[in-house]
């Protein structure tokens, strides 16, 4: 379910929006993949302002915001939506943080209320900050849990409140697997040597 | 970092006149994190003015077992057991969204067989989970027997997935390429009865609920959603359906095999009260369950013998690229943002996308002017399950 020409949105985001700097990104396949909006991180507010009321291909509602860490940098995605029983739409649209130390957007609360607990979960797990969020606070993890979870270089605390919550070996599984491979090599090369 | 005192004080709602003068100071109160209302561990903070509810606000995180970080350490196909554990109630429908999004950039086609039976059991589940959610509304508001009759129907179905899966509740049922075990035609007959037996059951949960008296009143004109709420908070499924907009994924973007079949979509009409309020919901999803019961009649007159498993590669690699899969459950709208980085045999990220998550995100909207006694009403129309809340 797409139902919008993201090309013709690029364009006419451009137009409307000095700085927006929309780019399509269409994957190799399109039948596997689905295609994605990349938008100026500066300018998310006044372009989901936009969205919300274009004359021609409006999204009135905001189904999910998702950070993924690139370790170059970072990504979020809206995912919007338009609730209609003739037009179904839906569109990713994403922004690109390249400051990790720091990462700052502008929240999208006052267009979308859908958005203070999503924005909350990004907080939470990626360490974004949003300005002007109502009530930006952590919100699956305890609010004194340290690191943002979900970022590639994480390490979880070794114990939280005298509580051990990562013991030695029990959640990297990457870890566990290059031993035993290891160990099966060893074995293999000893079995050789006889 | 800001804190919820940084909100402020707030302000204290008026009913009516008569209550101007009873305005007391803010107590507050927490329903939760063991309250038997809260249908798991969700804890809401209530601030209330006497026995009215000036101001809620939900802390989740209870039930938090870190589901997206383990996924991006585990293989394509064992994923699917921990999304199992997402909602489990409705566990079918979470594996098979889950196994859609990687077959969509797999490319593999599913048997016909396999796709029906993958119908079936999510229809099954449907019900299954609709009627959990009937006999801990009921339960909710102080009537301990419509449970009863819930769980005896549910107790059906939970043994026939249990004689076909291995599990009760968390199947691993539904694998990337079609099903994982084949019905005989001896419980296909069983469902076909168990059909019967439900139509007929639900007549009783109407004559037994839906119009009572005191249920009605509990329910009706309660915790409403305007059709601008649903949008701007993201609300679907029955929340979406019962304040009257008439969305459903398997009708609006067909998936599967759902265009062949013939069923209609229940929205809320305001037959007592307003649409959009509690007692819609209740009955939308009380309507889904006769309409699901249809499906699963087509299915059995489709069933022809088959494979149910297509061909799979043994070591799954997807392509570089992402997806945004949604699929219409018991809940809502389910959907998983999957990006995989190509060459890889792992998600490189999962997201995933809750229901009850943004319903839970309406809670301090309809909140404020409240009895305490109706805002349990509330909590318990969005029939929200803390699995998949919380992840």
């Amino acid at each position: 379910m797409l139902n919008v020409d993201l090309n013709k949105l690029a364009e006419h985001l451009n137009n409307q929006i000095p700085g927006a700097n929309a780019t399509v990104h269409f994957p190799e396949d399109i039948k596997k993949c689905d295609p994605s909006l990349t938008v100026e991180a500066s300018k998310i507010f006044q372009v989901v302002q936009f969205l919300k009321s274009h004359p021609e291909t409006p999204f009135n509602s905001l189904h999910v915001i998702s950070g993924v860490d690139y370790v170059e940098w970072m990504e979020v995605a809206y995912v919007l939506t338009h609730y209609s029983l003739e037009n179904p739409r839906q569109m990713i649209l994403k922004v690109k943080l390249t400051d990790r130390v720091n990462p700052v957007l502008d929240s999208i609360v006052k267009v979308y209320a859908a958005a203070n607990f999503q924005e909350r979960e990004v907080f939470d797990m990626f360490g974004i900050r949003f300005n002007n969020h109502p009530d930006l606070r952590r919100i699956l993890c305890p609010d004194d849990w340290k690191g943002w979870p979900l970022r590639k270089d994480y390490v979880a605390q070794k114990d939280y409140n005298g509580m051990a919550v990562y013991p030695d070996g029990k959640m990297n599984f990457e870890d566990r697997e290059f031993i035993i491979r290891q160990d099966m090599i060893k074995k293999a090369q000893e079995a050789k040597a006889h | 970092m800001q804190t919820r005192w940084d909100v402020g004080e707030p302000e204290r709602p008026t009913i009516n006149e008569e209550t101007e003068q009873l305005k007391s100071d803010l107590l507050t109160l927490n329903m939760g994190p063991q309250h038997p209302a809260t249908h798991g561990v969700l804890r809401i903070e209530i601030w209330t003015d006497s026995e009215i509810v000036a101001h809620a606000i939900p802390h989740l995180g209870y039930l938090h077992r870190c589901m997206e970080k383990h996924a991006e350490n585990l293989d394509f196909r064992g994923v699917i057991p921990f999304v199992d554990r997402l909602d489990y109630l409705a566990s079918m429908n979470m594996e098979w969204t889950y196994v859609a999004a990687i077959e969509k950039m797999l490319g593999t086609e599913v048997p016909r067989r396999g796709e029906l039976l993958r119908i079936m059991t999510a229809e099954l589940q449907r019900i299954a989970s609709h009627l959990m959610a009937f006999g801990t509304y009921a339960l909710d508001l102080g009537a301990f027997t419509p449970f009863l009759y819930a769980f005896e129907e549910r107790e059906k179905i939970l043994r026939l997935f249990e004689e076909v899966s291995g599990a009760r509740l968390l199947y691993n049922y539904i694998w990337i390429g079609g099903v994982w075990n084949d019905w005989t035609d001896e419980q296909l007959e069983r469902v076909s009865q168990f059909c019967d037996t439900m139509e007929i059951e639900a007549k009783k949960y109407h004559e037994l609920v839906s119009m009572n008296k005191i249920f009605v009143q509990r329910t009706a004109n309660v915790g409403v959603f305007t059709l601008d709420d649903c949008f701007s908070y993201g609300a679907s499924g029955p929340v979406l359906r019962g304040s009257g907009l008439k969305w459903d994924l398997r009708k609006v973007a067909p998936y599967s095999l759902y265009p062949e079949f013939d069923f209609d979509i229940p929205v809320g009409e305001g037959e007592v009260g307003v649409v959009g309020d509690c007692w819609n919901r209740y009955y939308v999803r009380m309507k889904e369950v006769v309409e699901s019961i249809k499906i699963i009649r087509q299915v059995l007159n489709k069933l022809e013998a088959g494979p149910v498993m297509g061909k799979v590669p043994k070591v799954i690699k997807l392509p570089k690229g992402e997806v945004y899969m949604r699929h219409e459950c018991p809940r809502g709208e389910l959907a998983f943002h999957l990006v995989s980085e190509g060459d890889s045999k792992k998600p490189y990220r999962l997201k995933v996308k809750s229901p009850c998550f943004t319903h839970v995100s309406m809670l301090p909207h309809v909140a404020p002017g409240q009895m305490i006694a109706d805002f349990v009403a509330t909590v318990g129309s969005i029939d929200i399950v803390l699995g998949e809340v919380d992840r």
